[in-house]
């Protein structure tokens, strides 16, 4: 007790000489006591390095008279939740006779905790020596608060983000899987149609009968064709006219087994809506199938297939150089009866130049529409 | 060849069988499910097969395959969805999209029996036959 009184006597003694040192008018002594950036100055070269002078913002601050202050070490302010990581670095810098600016969790008298930006320098007299060490504060509980509640704002705004990020996750994926088996039975549904027609024509022994069915499975394989092309791709909703040009006339060369028919193609890339594929592949089918009939004679010939794009339309070709035959008029008027409705669905221009055994058919139509 | 036809839709199955008859091949068996499927193939010892991937009891078309190529025996996915295939087809030699056309079909056999038969050199496939890359690699040697 003797020995606690005596040593906060000396740091008491240790202030009163250092303001005496100052005359009482002394500005910066005045400065120091009137500012409202708490301060203090504490004795290195005393015992446990006590704090010798404060000034009333300091008091004011941490709720300690200037009494129970001097004589005491800063440790005081300390508390339950101060960063030991924190008192650590402090350690060191005044051991080190450093500067050091940290932020500090600090305790006032009554116990209520506060920020502390606080701010450590050595003082040096003329040989070096470190005679004094001041400290300045600055209570931004009030910042660190604002912090607190922009950085849970935040992690609540990023829950919100994720949850809705998966709800829209396990939507698509619930959507592409219905895509997908949507898809899956339309192809299945067209491969029975075609099925039964098959089997149909394969049972019948009548021949008429039998054209019939085949004339219609070629048109149900045209738009199987056409449904196998459409969600394949990346783009889902485009048709790549030539891919399935390319297709049907393989399709086609596989079926004539006539060495003496020549199919030749000229395919370039063009692309268009989805909903255009099925009257599209509808009329190259029928005028790529209206020039085999026609050539189905013992002469043979040459038929050649054009897809490009020109002067901003679309345009498909047909030219045939065969010997025609008699075709079945029904079945010829059948098929200009299925091209016309396509064409006029596409609006689409068609243009048939005949010369000789050349035939040279032109379908042109707008890309934008 | 003696040939297995695995597929759930029996319509699709019959006209399957039709076809692979008129090129002149014998259907040892058709299945509708991997149970039936795998007890064809233990019974006929088939030469090839067709296997859909959607069978009556769930997607198993994949098992029947591993179960074919662990056996060694070729055989062709036909499926109306390719992107359920795995990426080394499960040993499948390619597959058959659906809906294919009867010339399509017809194409792809008469490929797959060259491919069977070890011949290749400047052979392409039909665009109804996608080749699986161990088979497009064997094509292209």
């Amino acid at each position: 007790m003797t020995e606690n009184n005596n040593s906060r006597q000396d740091a008491r003694d240790a202030g009163d000489r250092l303001v005496a040192d100052h005359a009482s008018e002394d500005p910066f002594a005045a400065a120091f006591k009137a500012t409202r950036m708490p301060m203090l100055i504490t004795d290195p070269r005393q015992a446990d390095n006590p704090i010798i002078f404060c000034n009333a913002a300091f008091c004011k601050l941490t709720g300690y008279s200037n009494e129970e202050l001097i004589g005491k070490n800063c440790r005081l302010l300390q508390g339950p939740e101060t960063d030991p990581d924190a008192v650590s670095r402090l350690r060191e810098a005044i051991a080190a006779e450093k500067d050091l600016a940290i932020d500090i969790l600090n305790y006032r008298k009554d116990g209520s905790p506060f920020w502390n930006a606080l701010f450590v320098s050595p003082v040096r007299d003329i040989s070096g020596t470190v005679i004094y060490f001041f400290a300045s504060q600055l209570d931004f509980t009030n910042i660190k608060s604002k912090e607190a509640e922009l950085a849970r704002a935040r992690h609540l705004a990023e829950e919100e983000v994720g949850m809705r990020t998966a709800d829209l996750t396990d939507a698509l994926r619930a959507k592409t899987t219905l895509v997908h088996e949507v898809d899956h039975r339309v192809k299945n549904n067209l491969l029975t149609i075609a099925s039964i027609v098959k089997l149909q024509a394969r049972m019948t022994e009548n021949d008429i009968v039998k054209r019939t069915l085949t004339s219609v499975l070629n048109r149900v394989e045209a738009l199987s064709t056409v449904q196998r092309k459409l969600l394949n791709d990346e783009e889902v909703g485009q048709f790549d006219v030539a891919d399935f040009a390319n297709t049907l006339m393989i399709d086609k060369i596989g079926a004539l087994k006539r060495s003496d028919i020549h199919l030749t193609t000229d395919l370039h890339a063009v692309v268009v809506p989805a909903t255009k594929a099925s009257p599209l592949a509808l009329i190259i089918n029928e005028l790529v199938g209206d020039a085999i009939r026609r050539g189905l004679s013992d002469g043979g010939g040459e038929i050649h297939l054009e897809i490009r794009r020109l002067n901003g339309h679309f345009l498909i070709r047909v030219v045939d150089t065969v010997t025609p035959v008699d075709v079945d008029k029904e079945e010829a008027a059948f098929s200009q009866a299925m091209l016309e409705a396509c064409l006029k669905q596409l609006r689409a221009k068609i243009d048939r130049v005949v010369k000789g055994h050349r035939t040279d058919v032109t379908v042109t139509l707008s890309v934008k529409d | 060849m003696n040939i297995l036809i695995v597929e759930d839709e029996v319509l699709l199955a019959m006209e399957l069988e039709s076809e692979v008859e008129g090129a002149g091949h014998l259907v040892v068996g058709t299945a509708t499910d991997s149970r039936e499927a795998i007890e064809i193939i233990d019974a006929t010892s088939p030469q090839f097969a067709f296997v859909d991937i959607q069978l009556l009891d769930g997607p198993t078309g994949i098992d029947v395959g591993r179960y074919l190529s662990a056996k060694a025996i070729p055989f062709v996915f036909v499926s109306g969805n390719l992107k359920r295939i795995p990426d080394d087809f499960a040993g499948a030699l390619g597959a058959i999209e659906k809906p294919y056309t009867v010339n399509g079909l017809q194409n792809a056999l008469q490929f797959l029996q060259i491919i069977i038969d070890g011949g290749h050199g400047s052979q392409v496939a039909p665009p109804s036959l996608v080749l699986s890359p161990a088979a497009r690699a064997t094509v292209a040697a």
